[in-house]
């Protein structure tokens, strides 16, 4: 045993175990993550169950199992429950998805498995994918035409079905292109001249003249949307034409119009194949779609993007400071205590908690930097803020600080390590001390400069609590980058995938329905970081290659 | 004794006492140097020749290396390091405040002990202290390229893979690219800090060549550690002992008549 010890082996056990934990318990997490956010695409099978409760009563259920659990019986008979006859220590209990919240009030119930008579996976039941209201679970009977009831069964009703939502969906895409990028321009453009009309005014240089040349500029933009807002119209009523009479659980026929419905899936008789076409299309939908009622449908594009524009603009801010603060502290300042206390300060600096950063942010770049600003060149739109209120630059500069500290100490860490003889021989040359750090020792601390940079961007992605103060919403109407002059909205607000993890998973009025929402979410967040750090190690590596004398 | 051949030496000694001032490199006037409180150089005085190969010799921390590093001031370098004494170039003191370092530099460049390439390719190595002083012309660029690497004794080697970089060449061809980059932007003195001492014997033995063919164009400072490099490529030769300047006389002369008894030990191998 003492030999055992000796030879060390325990040692290396307990290091390659606490290894492979740590590998364990990321993987595990990654993987926990991926399966339950990514399987919420996958279409699951449509059931209906008839259902006897113990008094007695008769009733059917369409839906998908959610979730099941097993109760133990006590629980339910000191719920209440009555039981005929003891069903045993445990029931089990499916929480079903129904859906046509509109007509039973929740769209989630739990069901126990004593009270099913049977269960079937009935082949004509579909799933319609609403615009409003969540999903709708029916069995449809006919379409309707322009007012015409189309005599169809079977297989035809069903192709008939498709054809016309995709002639809907894709007037309503049309609709909505018109609303979001003509109409939006034009209200754009109407604010514009508001603005400029009011600044002529506080210049106190309004004359009729240029009043008149505004007043004509707002008229023609009025006429141009009435235009607009005809054709809108004509797209809507022309999307609104057909509908469909489904007949749902309680056995009602209901009609629904086609412009509330996205999408149409018969499950439970979609080949394999044909399910795994669903699933990506409903993964693509989720990436590349704007998010629909309170967030908890839809997709998250508009998060993704605010995500990756944010961190972009933290990186470009954050890179040249942190560079030039390192290369001052390391290359110029004079070694001696006051140096080293900065350096101190520097590195505690990344200790502070992300929230006061929020917090100083919040004072000092939204309120007096931007109110400052707004009072300089936005006067005009004063009291409405511009730069004043939360928003994307904010947002950029408030983690530029906080992730200073990471790239000051990986770049200083990078310049001691360029050997000396590199800097004589550039210095011997001829050259001064600032030629030889622009072109021989920047050149090759830059792969350390990148390594700060990943960990940057690896703590920014991730960063939610000081953004809810500086600039990030539930919902931005509007992306920071649109067709609109000058293009770059750095002004605006922004949505975060990690503020949306957050509002979707304790915000949200469903919570149920959003609950895989939540692990999609968290696990497109992580995907986004990982692809922000690749970029970055590969472009790293590309540079160490190049510059691979350190390794010697 | 060392027997060393002499015959493809020249004989004609120079009065390296009286040496007129146009046949002056340098002139070392009196040098002092200390490092904090420890003092490395005791007042050293002494005239390099021009356009000829001169060489400091002595035992590790005789202070030989750092004596080449004031003639380029790169001990400036080093914050506790404190000069007292004058280095003449063209009658001027190099330490004198209005001196500018970098200029001086490009008159007095120096290859150091081990290559140190910079991590570029071949070309851009020799063309970078062309490009300091802001000559950005292609053809004037490759003509002085191909200019110093001749004159390193590396053209042939190097022609067809300028733009690889420069850390694929070996050890020895590495030393001579930086030898083609001290010479690329022509100085008039060139310090080679034991250019050798990280090299094979081939390498050395082209190294030591060319040294010899350098001081066609340029007056050569060489500090090593090899007698018999030192006598077979110097005309001059300084014995360095404890900081201060020995003995210096042509090499002839110090190798086979040294006038001191130290010198005499140590050429004789009994220290060092």
């Amino acid at each position: 045993m003492g030999k055992w010890f000796k030879s060390g082996s325990p040692w290396i056990w307990m290091t390659g175990g606490a290894v492979s934990i740590s590998l364990i318990a990321v993987l595990g997490l990654l993987l926990l993550i991926a399966w339950r956010g990514l399987s919420y695409f996958w279409p699951a099978d449509v059931y209906q169950w008839e259902l006897q409760d113990q008094q007695g009563n008769k009733s059917t259920l369409i839906g998908e199992i959610y979730d099941r659990e097993e109760v133990p019986t006590e629980r339910l008979i000191s719920a209440g429950h009555k039981f005929n006859q003891h069903p045993g220590e445990f029931v089990t209990r499916y929480l079903v998805k129904t859906g046509n919240r509109e007509f039973v009030g929740l769209d989630f119930r739990w069901i126990l498995a004593t009270d099913i008579v049977s269960r079937s996976t009935p082949e004509d039941v579909a799933k319609f994918e609403r615009t409003k209201n969540g999903n709708f679970y029916g069995f449809p009977i006919a379409v309707i035409e322009d007012g015409q009831r189309l005599a169809l069964e079977g297989g035809a009703l069903e192709t008939s079905l498709i054809d016309h939502i995709n002639r809907a969906v894709e007037i309503s895409n049309e609709a909505l292109a018109l609303q979001k990028s003509d109409i939006g321009s034009i209200n754009y453009e109407i604010e514009r001249l508001r603005l400029k009309e009011r600044k002529y005014e506080l210049e106190n240089s309004l004359t009729a003249e240029r009043k008149a040349e505004i007043a004509a500029g707002i008229a023609k933009l009025n006429q141009d949307y009435l235009v607009l807002e005809k054709s809108l119209f004509a797209l809507r009523d022309k999307a609104a034409r057909d509908s469909v009479i489904i007949r749902d659980m309680r056995g009602e026929e209901v009609t629904l119009k086609l412009d509330t419905i996205l999408d149409v899936n018969y499950v439970n008789h979609m080949s394999f194949i044909g399910k795994i076409g669903h699933w990506f299309t409903g993964l693509g939908r989720f990436v590349s779609h704007d998010p629909r009622e309170a967030n908890t449908e839809g997709g998250v594009f508009p998060a993704i993007f605010g995500t990756v524009f944010m961190v972009m603009l933290m990186a470009v801010i954050v890179t040249p400071f942190g560079v030039v603060a390192a290369i001052y502290l390391h290359e110029y300042a004079k070694k001696g205590p006051i140096t080293k206390m900065i350096r101190i300060a520097v590195i505690n600096l990344a200790g502070v908690p992300s929230i006061v950063y929020g917090v100083f942010g919040l004072g000092f770049f939204v309120y007096m930097l931007g109110g400052s600003l707004d009072q300089l060149f936005y006067p005009e739109a004063l009291p409405a803020p511009t730069f004043g209120s939360p928003g994307v630059i904010w947002s950029a500069l408030t983690l530029a600080i906080l992730t200073l500290p990471v790239v000051i100490v990986s770049t200083e860490e990078g310049l001691s390590r360029i050997p000396s003889a590199v800097r004589q021989g550039s210095l011997a040359l001829g050259a001064t001390k600032a030629e030889t750090l622009w072109r021989i020792v920047i050149p090759m601390a830059s792969p350390a400069i990148m390594t700060g940079l990943i960990l940057a961007v690896a703590r920014a992605a991730g960063e939610v609590a000081p953004l809810m103060l500086v600039g990030v919403v539930k919902l931005a109407p509007t992306l920071p980058i649109d067709m609109n002059f000058p293009f770059v909205h750095l002004e605006r607000k922004f949505m975060h995938l990690g503020f949306h993890i957050y509002d979707v998973g304790f915000q949200s009025p469903n919570v149920e329905a959003a609950r895989p929402l939540v692990y999609a979410t968290s696990f497109l967040l992580v995907s986004v970081i990982v692809a922000l750090n690749l970029t970055a190690i590969s472009v790293r590596n590309h540079l160490r290659e190049k510059f691979r004398s350190l390794e010697h | 004794m060392i027997s060393i051949d002499r015959s493809n030496m020249q004989t004609d000694t120079v009065d390296l006492a009286n040496l007129p001032s146009q046949d002056t490199a340098l002139e070392i006037r009196n040098l002092d140097l200390r490092y904090g409180e420890k003092q490395a150089l005791f007042d050293v005085s002494m005239k390099i020749p021009k356009k000829q190969v001169t060489a400091f010799i002595g035992p590790s921390g005789c202070g030989k290396s750092t004596l080449l590093r004031c003639i380029n001031r790169m001990n400036d370098l080093v914050d506790t390091c404190k000069i007292d004494g004058e280095i003449l170039l063209h009658g001027q003191n190099i330490y004198d405040k209005k001196v500018d370092v970098a200029a001086l530099r490009r008159n007095v460049g120096m290859v150091f002990q081990r290559p140190n390439p910079f991590p570029k390719s071949i070309y851009e190595n020799v063309v970078y202290g062309l490009r300091l002083q802001g000559l950005n012309n292609r053809r004037d660029l490759d003509e002085a390229a191909e200019r110093s690497l001749r004159g390193a004794a590396i053209w042939d080697e190097v022609k067809d893979r300028l733009h690889d970089n420069a850390f694929g060449l070996s050890g020895g061809q590495q030393q001579r690219l930086v030898i083609a980059r001290a010479i690329a932007i022509e100085p008039e003195v060139l310090l080679l800090d034991e250019p050798t001492s990280a090299l094979d014997p081939i390498s050395t033995l082209t190294i030591e060549e060319l040294i010899t063919e350098l001081k066609q164009k340029y007056t050569v400072v060489i500090v090593t550690h090899n007698m018999q490099q030192a006598a077979r490529v110097s005309d001059q030769t300084a014995f360095m002992y404890m900081g201060e300047l020995v003995e210096y006389a042509d090499t002839n002369t110090i190798f086979t008549t040294p006038k001191k008894r130290k010198t005499e030990d140590y050429i004789t191998g009994r220290y060092g």
